[in-house]
């Protein structure tokens, strides 16, 4: 009886968090189909008591705000692709190869992770300039296509595969790029799957470094996006939530599909590290 | 297990390593070490790309800095912002992840996903959503809890307003860090503390805490690192403001950097900042290795 009633209230606290955790994305998204009287009303209610669609499709005549985001699926999927094989080439190299050099290299990689993005900002910003590199796509890919993170994750991932399959395929004549891509990535799906969501997340929110080197407006991410159109139109509530939403709703979507592996991955990472 | 210490290298292993060393150490020189050296030269030069200058001064931008009133206040707002929202993540975290842990809930991974949630949304949307829920006039806190207080331009709410929702946004990585660690705890360990009739309480006080210190660590760790970095919340939400009640280390740069185009003086204090990082990082390994 006793472990009955504490089991209930264990619960219903963790329910009760579970709906704080939530409730501002419902907030938002039930907000984004109100009318602007209605969000403003002294009288308020979670769920719109006339449900509309006008915001989202105002919101998209006085501001681009598809090809914000477009842009923004494109930049973010190809630099998530790039840093998924330039993490996994590299995880390899760096764990089941053996030369002079090969601790002092990860040793280095490790500590990228500890410096502060406003120590190279700065000269970053300078050497695109003076590449000439501003306001193209190249400055948002090239210098993100390799992630410590990322590397040392796979290293760390890759590591664990059994030696015995690699050599049973370089007894077979299998050389070493057909190797890594037809036995090592295939093989490294978990791993992949949880760097593929974090580096997904971070390019899709980074705000600094596209509203630094891209200049026009019709080539903008949506993040940098999110803040001209609240500058602009910072009264406009209804639109400012459809818009908030817009950049919110895609990445919780893959999230809740790619939940499972990829909270393996990061836990597992921590774990083991 | 055999050991092989020097496996016969064949042709494509060399091409291949080569090729990925070659790469890594282009992509990280440029990136990073050429940038670093850049940003610490930098620092004692007065630069400006608007009027194009680049002279020479010496130490004069890191004692401005010292002497900067706003620098002090930046950090003790940034002690005072990473110390609450680092505790409430770490006592959140642990708490929720024994109470997922404990065999009387259910529905484990249905919880850890939603808590997770908040970790996985992009901070400059989430940073709107509660500048948003905070706003006087159509924010939905004041409305659930009949309060009247205009917490983003009150210098005393201000940055207890930006906390809570850091907290909120973090504590779920916590969570999930904790779960993680409580799952590949030695098993014999807590049998033999039920063997020796040790309570809930004290299993957990002499069992499982200590045994979890190596996470809680981890957990710490990151969190310094990346609340010396926090400024999206801030640039969204307050802009500094009201006053400088809401100014963070970070912040400051940024706005020094990208506002005011001191790229000297936002070197300076880019490199105090990575000091601080390194030594907080260095301090914390020294005081779990000196323990064990």
């Amino acid at each position: 009886m006793r472990k009955k009633t504490s089991s209930i209230i264990l619960n219903v606290v963790l329910l009760l968090l579970g709906v704080v955790t939530v409730y501002p994305f419902v907030w938002m998204l039930s907000s984004s189909f109100k009318q602007n009287k209605e969000i403003m009303a002294l009288e308020q209610h979670l769920l719109p008591q006339q449900f509309i669609t006008d915001n989202y499709i105002n919101m998209n005549a006085h501001f681009n705000f598809l090809r914000f985001f477009a842009n923004s699926l494109l930049i973010t999927v190809v630099v998530t692709v790039i840093v998924l094989y330039t993490s996994t080439i590299c995880g390899y190299v760096l764990s089941k190869y053996r030369f002079r050099g090969r601790n002092l290299l990860f040793g280095f990689v490790l500590s990228t992770m500890m410096i502060p993005w406003c120590v190279t900002i700065i000269p970053k910003y300078s050497m695109i300039q003076h590449f000439g590199w501003m306001d193209s796509y190249k400055a948002l890919i090239i210098p993100g296509m390799f992630s410590g993170f990322g590397i040392f994750m796979m290293k760390q991932h890759i590591t664990s595969l059994p030696d015995e399959i690699l050599e049973a395929a370089r007894i077979d004549g299998a050389n070493e790029f057909y190797i890594f891509h037809r036995i090592v990535f295939p093989m490294s799906k978990n791993g992949i799957s949880s760097i593929a969501i974090f580096q997904f997340l971070w390019t899709w929110e980074d705000f600094l470094w596209p509203y630094l080197v891209i200049n026009t407006q019709e080539k903008q991410l949506l993040a940098v996006g999110l803040k001209m159109f609240n500058g602009q139109y910072s009264t406009d509530y209804g639109a400012l939530f459809a818009a908030t939403a817009i950049s919110i709703v895609p990445v919780l979507l893959i999230y809740l599909f790619f939940q499972k592996q990829f909270i393996a991955g990061i836990a597992a990472s921590a774990v083991k590290g | 297990m055999f050991k092989k210490s020097y496996p016969l290298q064949s042709r494509s292993e060399i091409i291949l390593r080569n090729i990925v060393v070659t790469a890594m150490v282009i992509f990280f020189s440029v990136f990073l070490i050429v940038p670093i050296g850049i940003a610490f030269a930098g620092s004692f030069h007065e630069w400006n790309p608007l009027s194009g200058t680049y002279n020479f001064l010496g130490l004069d931008n890191y004692i401005e800095v010292f002497t900067s009133e706003l620098f002090w206040k930046s950090m003790l707002n940034t002690v005072i912002f990473s110390a609450v929202v680092i505790v409430f993540r770490v006592g959140l975290g642990l708490a929720i992840a024994y109470a997922i842990y404990s065999p009387l809930v259910k529905y484990k991974s249905f919880f850890r996903a939603v808590y997770y949630m908040p970790v996985v949304t992009p901070m400059v949307a989430v940073a709107f959503v509660w500048k948003f829920m905070y706003n006087p006039q159509i924010g939905t806190i004041n409305q659930l809890f009949h309060l009247d207080i205009n917490w983003l331009m009150n210098p005393s709410t201000a940055l207890l307003a930006v906390m809570i929702m850091t907290i909120w946004k973090d504590f779920g990585y916590a969570v999930v860090m904790y779960m993680a660690g409580l799952y590949s705890l030695p098993a014999d360990a807590m049998e033999a503390a039920k063997v020796d009739g040790a309570n809930a309480w004290q299993t957990f006080r002499y069992i499982t805490l200590p045994l979890l210190k190596p996470m809680t660590l981890f957990v710490v760790i990151t969190s310094i690192i990346s609340y010396i970095q926090a400024y999206v919340q801030i640039l969204i939400m307050t802009e500094g403001g009201p006053g400088t009640a809401t100014y963070l280390a970070s912040y400051i740069i940024y706005d020094e950097a990208f506002v005011k185009y001191n790229f000297g003086y936002a070197s300076a204090l880019s490199f105090v900042l990575f000091v601080i990082t390194a030594a907080f990082t260095m301090l914390s390994f020294r005081v779990s290795g000196t323990e064990e």
